[in-house]
Order: C-alpha cells, then sequence, then structure tokens
C-alpha cells in the first residue's frame, strides 16, 4: 500500500521540490530560453572575446559577403532558378560587400527576380564571416571559423563557446547574488517581521481568543460569530482585497470619514510603509485567524465537560480555567496551527500582491512575491527563472528548518508518544 | 427498383465529395496576432489585420488562389501580465504568429530565439516599409537584423495646466512660449518643482498635486535620467552614470520633500490619476502622446487645447530637454512554418501602409510611422498629431535593444521607488544599485 502514496509524493511534492532546485543551479531567464541555445558571434560576443583573443575577435568583427566559386556551387545544388547562378557568374564574380543589405540589393536585382525568401537562401551562401550568424550547433560554428582561417586549439575553442553561448549554463551565481544583495536582505527581514507578527497576533493569538470566548458563549451566539470569522476566508480573495481598497483608496471610506473632520484625502493603503504593513498585516490576520480558531474551538470541544465542571466546583475563575484546563489540553493544536500557518504564510503572496504590490516602495515585498516577481512577473518582460527558483529554494529550506525547530520545541516525540497510563 | 435508389445516393455522394474537394482547395489559414499595453484605443493593433487580411485574400483571389485567413486577436491592457504569457507560451511553443510589443523585448527574446528576424520575409527595399523612418526601423534592428517592422511612434511631453499657469503669474505669451523655453534649457525640472510648489502656495491645487508624475514603472523615468545628463547605452554597452543617477533619484525625494509630489505617489489606483488629471486637479504632469486620446475620449477633456500645454520633458542639471520614444513593433514569432510566417509578415506589411496605420496613430494619439503617412487626411487634419510630431519627433531618443536592459530596468526602478518613497536615501540607493549592477551584470555594463 505504500507504493500510491510514495507516487504521491514524489509527482506533487518532491518533483516541484527538484526541478525548482535545478532551476536554481542555472542562470536562466527570458533571453537564455529554457530549452538551449544557440552559438551566435554578436557584437557582445566579440566585446568579451577581445581581451582574450584579440585577433580573433578583430578578425570576425565585419560581416563580409563574397561571391565566390564555392558559394555559386552550392547555389547550383539548391536547384532554384538556373538564371540566378548564370547572372552572378557572368557579371557579379569576385564581388565583396561589406553588408549584408548590400549584398541582398544586387541578388534582388538579379533579372529572374529573386522572392524575398529566395534571397535570404542565397545570400546565406555567400556570407563569408560568421558575424550574427545564428549556428545550433557548437561544431558549425567552429568549422565556419576554420573555413575563415581560424584553427583553433579546444581550450580556445572553449572560450569561443563559451562567449558566443546564448543559452543557460550550470552556475551557482544565484546564491551568490542572493547572499550579497543589500535588497534580499531587507526582503529576508520583511518577511520574518511579516510572518511572525502575523502569526503571532493573529493566526495563534486572535485564533485562541475567538476559540476561548466563543466556547464560553451559548452554542447559538457562537456560531453566529464563528460563521462572521469565517467571512474573510470564504469570501474570493480578489473580491476580499478590493473591498480593503475601497476602505483604504484616496476617495475610499477612511478618507471620506476623515473628511468629515476636515482631514485631506489621502491613499491610507500606501500612506507610509507603516500603514501598509498594518493593512497587509490585518488582510493576512483575518483569513488566517478563522483557521486556528475552527481547530482551536473543536479541540476545546474535545476537553471531556467534566473537567470544567470539576473546575467550577473547586473555584476556578475563568481565567484559571484557561490558564489550567484549555491551554494544556491545546499544546497540540497549537503546535500544528503555528507550524501549518508559518508554511502557508511564507509561501503564500497573493493578498500582498494584489493590495501594495509590494510597495510602497517595496516595503511589504516579502520573499515569495519577490520570487513570483524575479521569475514570473516584471515590467521589463525579464523573467529571470534561475534567481527567482533560488529564492524558491531557499524558502523550501528555511520551511524545512523551521518545521524541525518547531518539532523541537514543542516536544513532538512526547506528543505522539504510547500513553503510559494504557501499558 | 433497387437500382435507382442506389444510383441515387451513389450521385449525391458524388456531389457531396466533389463539394468537399472544392472546400478543401481553399485553403485556411489561422494568423494569431497578442498586442500588449493596448487599451480602448488602441484596438487597430490588432483590428488592423481584418482589414490587411481582407486585402491579402482579394490579391489571392486575382491571382487565382482561395486563400481563407481567420485572424484571431488577443489584446492585453497590460504590460506584465501580457509579456508572462507570452514569453511562458512561447517557451510552450504555443506562441502567436504576430506580435505587437515594446522594442526593447527584440534583444531577449531574439538570444532566446523566440522571435524570427522580419526581414526573412519582408523586402525591406519594398514599400511601404522603404518609406518607415530610419530611425525607427534602427529601434526594430537587433544584431544587424531588422527583427520587428515599427508599429507606431510616441514620445512623451510634460504636460501643464493652462489655468493654474496663469494663475501663478504667467501671461498667455508667456505659456506659448513655453515649449521653446524648454527646449533651450530656459525651463528646466527645477522650474518645474517651484512652479509646482507656487501652485500648491496659492491653494490652486492639493499638497500632493503639483507634479503629478505617472503612477507606475514605466519608459517616461528614463527620461529624467536622460534629462540629468544620463545615457543608457553606449557602442553596445550599458551605462550607470552615478552621478546621473543620484540626481535624478534626488529630484525625486525634493520633490517628496518640498511637497508637491506625494510618496506614496506610485502604485496608487490608475484611474483615479487619469480622472484627476482631466479634471485640473493636478498643476505639472508627464505623460505620452496617447494621453491625448483618453484624456479626450475616455476622461471628457474636451477643451484640451485651452486647458493644456505641452513641452518637451525639461532638462535638468548636466543634461538637457529631451523625450523617449518609445515604438511597439510587429514581430514574428518563431516555432510556425515558412507559410505561415510569410502570409503573416504579408500581414504586417500591409497594415504597415500610411492609411491603415493612421487609423491607429490618429484614434490612439500615437504619431505616424512614415511621411507618407503624414499626408493621409485623416493624419494631416488632426491638430495633435501635427503638433506633437513637429514639437516632441525630433528630440526622442529610445531605450537601448540590449539583451540584458531589462536586468538593469529591474534594478534602476527598484532603488527609484525606494527613494522616492524614502525607504532610501538617494546616495544609498544609487550605491545599493550600483552593488548590483557589478554583481548581476559584471563587466556588460559600464559604471562611472
Amino acid at each position: 500500500m505504500i507504493a500510491p502514496a510514495a507516487v504521491m509524493i514524489f509527482l506533487f511534492f518532491l518533483m516541484p521540490v527538484v526541478l525548482t532546485a535545478i532551476f536554481a543551479m542555472t542562470n536562466m531567464t527570458t533571453a537564455t530560453g529554457i530549452s538551449g541555445g544557440a552559438w551566435q558571434v554578436t557584437q557582445g560576443a566579440i566585446n568579451r572575446l577581445k581581451a582574450d583573443m584579440p585577433d580573433l575577435a578583430g578578425g570576425i568583427a565585419e560581416p563580409r559577403f563574397v561571391i565566390d566559386e564555392e558559394g555559386l556551387a552550392a547555389l547550383e545544388a539548391l536547384k532554384l532558378k538556373a538564371g540566378f547562378s548564370t547572372e552572378l557568374r557572368a557579371s557579379h564574380m569576385g564581388e565583396v560587400f561589406p553588408s549584408r543589405r548590400e549584398a541582398e540589393r544586387m541578388i534582388k536585382a538579379l533579372k529572374d527576380r529573386p522572392s524575398t525568401r529566395e534571397v535570404k537562401q542565397i545570400s546565406d551562401l555567400f556570407n563569408r564571416s560568421v558575424l550574427n550568424t545564428r549556428f545550433e550547433t557548437r561544431d558549425g560554428l567552429m568549422a565556419s571559423l576554420k573555413k575563415l582561417g581560424f584553427t583553433l586549439t579546444p581550450a580556445e575553442q572553449e572560450t569561443v563557446a563559451t562567449a558566443t553561448y546564448t543559452g543557460w549554463v550550470w552556475t551557482t551565481e544565484n546564491f551568490r547574488i542572493i547572499g550579497n544583495s543589500p535588497d534580499m536582505a531587507q526582503i529576508f527581514l520583511n518577511t520574518a517581521f511579516y510572518v511572525s507578527v502575523t502569526l503571532l497576533l493573529f493566526n495563534v493569538s486572535y485564533a485562541l481568543f475567538l476559540a476561548i470566548t466563543t466556547h464560553y458563549m451559548p452554542a447559538s451566539t457562537a456560531s453566529i460569530f464563528r460563521a462572521i470569522w469565517l467571512l474573510p476566508r470564504i469570501t474570493p480573495v480578489v473580491i476580499y482585497v478590493l473591498m480593503w481598497k475601497w476602505l483604504t483608496w484616496d476617495s475610499g471610506f477612511i478618507s471620506m470619514f476623515m473628511g468629515q473632520f476636515g482631514y485631506p484625502a489621502k491613499n491610507y493603503l500606501l500612506d507610509s510603509a507603516y500603514n501598509a504593513w498594518f493593512f497587509v498585516i490585518l488582510i493576512n490576520g483575518f483569513i488566517g485567524a478563522s483557521m486556528g480558531m475552527l481547530v482551536f474551538s473543536s479541540a476545546i470541544k474535545a476537553i471531556p465537560q467534566t473537567q470544567f465542571h470539576a473546575s467550577e466546583v473547586d473555584g476556578a475563575s475563568r481565567w484559571q480555567q484557561v490558564r489550567h484546563v484549555i491551554l494544556p489540553q491545546l499544546r497540540w493544536p497549537i503546535l500544528f496551527v503555528t507550524c501549518y500557518q508559518t508554511l502557508s504564510l511564507l509561501a503564500s503572496f497573493n493578498e500582498i500582491l494584489l493590495s501594495t504590490r509590494g510597495g510602497p516602495g517595496r516595503a511589504t515585498e516579502v520573499w515569495s512575491l519577490a520570487a513570483y516577481h524575479t521569475a514570473l512577473n516584471n515590467y521589463t518582460g525579464n523573467l529571470e527563472y534561475g534567481l527567482g527558483a533560488a529564492m524558491a529554494l531557499v524558502l523550501v529550506v528555511v520551511g524545512i528548518v523551521l518545521s524541525l525547530i518547531y518539532l523541537r520545541i514543542f516536544r513532538y516525540d512526547t506528543l505522539i508518544s504510547k500513553p503510559l497510563i494504557e501499558d | 427498383m433497387t437500382v435507382l435508389p442506389i444510383l441515387k445516393s451513389a450521385t449525391l455522394a458524388a456531389v457531396l465529395l466533389a463539394s468537399t474537394a472544392v472546400f478543401a482547395s481553399a485553403k485556411d489559414v489561422t494568423i494569431s496576432v497578442w498586442s500588449g499595453g493596448s487599451g480602448p484605443n488602441d484596438n487597430y493593433r490588432t483590428d488592423a489585420f481584418d482589414i490587411a487580411a481582407d486585402i491579402l485574400e482579394r490579391e489571392a483571389a486575382i491571382r487565382g488562389q482561395q486563400l481563407n485567413i481567420i485572424v484571431q486577436k488577443t489584446p492585453y491592457s497590460g504590460w506584465e501580465d501580457f509579456k508572462q504569457a507570452l514569453t511562458l507560451a512561447a517557451e510552450a511553443k504555443k506562441a502567436p504568429n504576430i506580435v505587437a510589443t515594446g522594442h526593447e523585448d527584440i534583444g531577449p527574446w531574439a538570444q532566446a530565439g523566440l522571435i524570427v528576424p522580419v526581414e526573412k520575409f519582408i523586402d525591406l527595399d519594398s514599400w511601404p516599409i522603404s518609406d518607415i523612418y530610419p530611425n525607427l526601423m534602427e529601434i526594430t534592428s537587433f544584431n544587424g537584423s531588422v527583427y520587428g517592422i515599427p508599429q507606431d511612434a510616441e514620445s512623451r511631453p510634460f504636460f501643464f495646466w493652462k489655468p493654474y499657469m496663469k494663475a501663478i503669474g504667467y501671461s498667455d505669451a508667456d505659456i506659448e512660449a513655453l515649449p521653446a523655453k524648454v527646449e533651450k534649457g530656459e525651463y528646466t525640472l527645477k522650474n518645474v518643482l517651484e512652479d509646482a510648489k507656487k501652485m500648491q502656495d496659492k491653494g490652486l491645487v492639493q499638497a500632493g498635486y503639483g507634479f503629478y508624475p505617472r503612477t507606475n514603472n514605466g519608459p517616461d523615468y528614463w527620461q529624467f535620467y536622460t534629462s540629468f545628463g544620463g545615457v543608457m547605452e553606449e557602442e553596445g554597452k550599458l551605462v550607470f552614470d552615478k552621478a546621473a543617477m543620484k540626481r535624478t533619484y534626488q529630484y525625486f525625494a525634493d520633490l517628496v520633500k518640498a511637497g508637491v509630489t506625494k510618496k506614496n505617489h506610485v502604485g496608487m489606483p490608475g484611474d483615479q490619476w487619469w480622472k484627476e488629471v482631466a479634471t485640473g486637479k493636478a498643476g505639472i504632469w508627464h505623460g505620452g502622446t496617447w494621453h491625448y486620446a483618453r484624456l479626450v475620449n475616455q476622461e471628457g477633456l474636451k477643451d484640451f487645447f485651452t486647458n493644456v500645454q505641452f513641452t518637451l520633458v525639461p532638462g535638468g542639471e548636466g543634461g538637457k530637454a529631451n523625450t523617449l520614444t518609445h515604438p511597439l513593433a510587429y514581430l514574428l514569432m518563431a516555432g510556425h512554418t515558412e507559410e505561415e510566417s510569410q502570409i503573416a509578415a504579408d500581414l504586417i506589411k500591409i497594415a504597415s501602409e500610411p492609411r491603415i496605420n493612421a487609423l491607429h496613430a490618429i484614434k490612439s494619439a500615437h504619431l505616424g510611422i512614415s511621411p507618407s503617412e503624414t499626408k493621409v487626411d485623416l493624419y494631416a487634419a488632426d491638430r495633435w498629431a501635427s503638433e506633437a510630431t513637429e514639437r516632441l519627433l525630433p528630440h526622442a531618443n529610445a531605450m537601448p535593444n540590449n539583451a540584458d536592459f531589462g536586468k538593469y530596468w529591474t534594478i534602476m526602478w527598484k532603488n527609484f521607488e525606494a527613494s522616492w518613497t524614502g525607504a532610501k536615501t538617494a546616495d544609498a540607493a544609487v550605491n545599493d544599485a550600483e552593488a548590483e549592477l557589478k554583481s548581476t551584470l559584471g563587466a556588460a555594463i559600464i559604471i562611472r
């Protein structure tokens, strides 16, 4: 029976982590593409080669098109109109053109009028430079360089290949960037602040408060309160956040209300980093509190009523009941909620994306949002898959480490050990 | 008796078969077109292909071919989602045939092999391509190949609300002369700050509304860097001019300090910005030529020329007045058959004809792509198009096509925002930007 579970774990838990780890070890971006690259001698590549191989860089820096016998033979083999090669041989033999455009202008003017696509096919055959030609294989580039008279040693070939490759390569650079960037450090602190404050104030404390207060209410009143606190969770997140925006925008409710007292309208959500954090934590906290509330309420329900009765007979106050009866028996649910919510807060960023987008000035940019912005969504269209994956991997590691620490603190082993009394 | 029904059905079958044979000879081609940053006034970015397809089909019919082109149009109103969708679709081999996007995407997409040079399918010496402004064709070239056909041009002016300018002491003649003063460097960004402050002090506009910039990241912000003497690229290498960038960051910090721009301006709701600008809530602001279309068509600012003056982006210390043109280009995506790409290219060529392109230029208040387009009646008769072309376009520069420019931009903007909101000082922002540029781009960027 272990097989289906193992397959599920592998597919849905391990595979994403493994893939993230693989991506994290590359410099993959929109520009390098995902599926691999080609070899192209661009101006940029020549700049890179100038230091190591100045002769080669100088020799291949200019485009050059020559009408020669070799090209004519290749043209005849293509079996296009015979007139092309006849005319080229008769009137243009030996001509040299310093750019593709000029060579193609001549080809275009041939009496048999080649089509645009044929012009390209023909001009390729007379290309006697490698500048800006895209080679699908490394050997293709090396063979062309050899034809141009550059015989390279294997080490030189390696240098040229590295400088001209357009695809991604394996690297640990991403982790160095993460480690050295002051912005990353700031984002890390933002995340720690956001997770710990939301967790402590709302997901655990406020949830406990709700669970305990509703416990002491009559059943019907209690369920109304719980239902109200479930609303943020069951409202679609886009609509939920939009309502917060209506509340906080320049023309929103708070502005209108404060306007009555003569305060000028302002955007309360993005007014300052403090405001933004205040609302971000409320928006997330109100959603998060409901889960803790449900878990704790049911755990309190599971405490035998006799214990409450007995404590009341002993004259315990409400606070003493909470302190000595309820809380000790909630250790396991509190561990669960803390652990689960830490991970979910670390990984979730949709509420922040929808409300502040990480602003103002990236003040509320948290790690997962930054990873998303880096890897998948930014204005300049430069998606840095590799760096984004490395950031996500850091998150996975942090999550695992935190879980282990929690298990230690809450002494998980004693929670699952067999009760001594039944032995 | 049984022969007749058999004969009947055989004839019917034959007729059916023959009819399908006729249908089969007609060729159905689906050409998909995506465009980014396309609002309600930009529908001709994709709609132009309906007209182009109609013409191409008719041309084919005259040659005796039956060509049936189905144009699938997918306009995106924003940029982030569009670029995400497009790059991921292309990586998954589901790219559209044609895409209209900012020219700065040509660098990375060409390197990744997501697009093919359009000159592979279009003769650049043929009309109407030969007629397109050469500097626009330059902007759509990369690594020695022409990758895209410019779809529009524009430039990004500063706008001044005339009634407030008058209220702080400018005469009608002064306002009339403002564009020339800006061009000559007699009116600078420093004056912008002062005038914005005056407007607020007089109570004409609320605090934070004196200078009311763009609400999110955009090419516009490179103009300020240029105004303060910055250069984006030199001989194929990106350039980060520390002093110019510091002056740029500092300028926005100063605007906030003087109270004429809000520190939390970036990220405010865009719709609100438009409404406020159109109703005279802001004193001075900047935008693009296409803002004219939205202000007049959607926001109800009917008497634009009575209320608004426009100029180049004023110069600052170390630089001069400028504007930026950010042409969109039609690109051909890779991964399609040669035949399909040829049809797509033919469509692009037709859509670039002056009369068709003028529909987009005038409806969306962009600028034309060729001299002959300015002679089309629709274009020539439009006051905005002709004045803006004359006043702004000669001074326009463009962002570089460089595969690494996006990384540079992301880092530049992130620190821009941080110094604007006061999260970092201008000094710290420039130093952080420098550190990050060094570690991510290394030798690919000149830092000075």
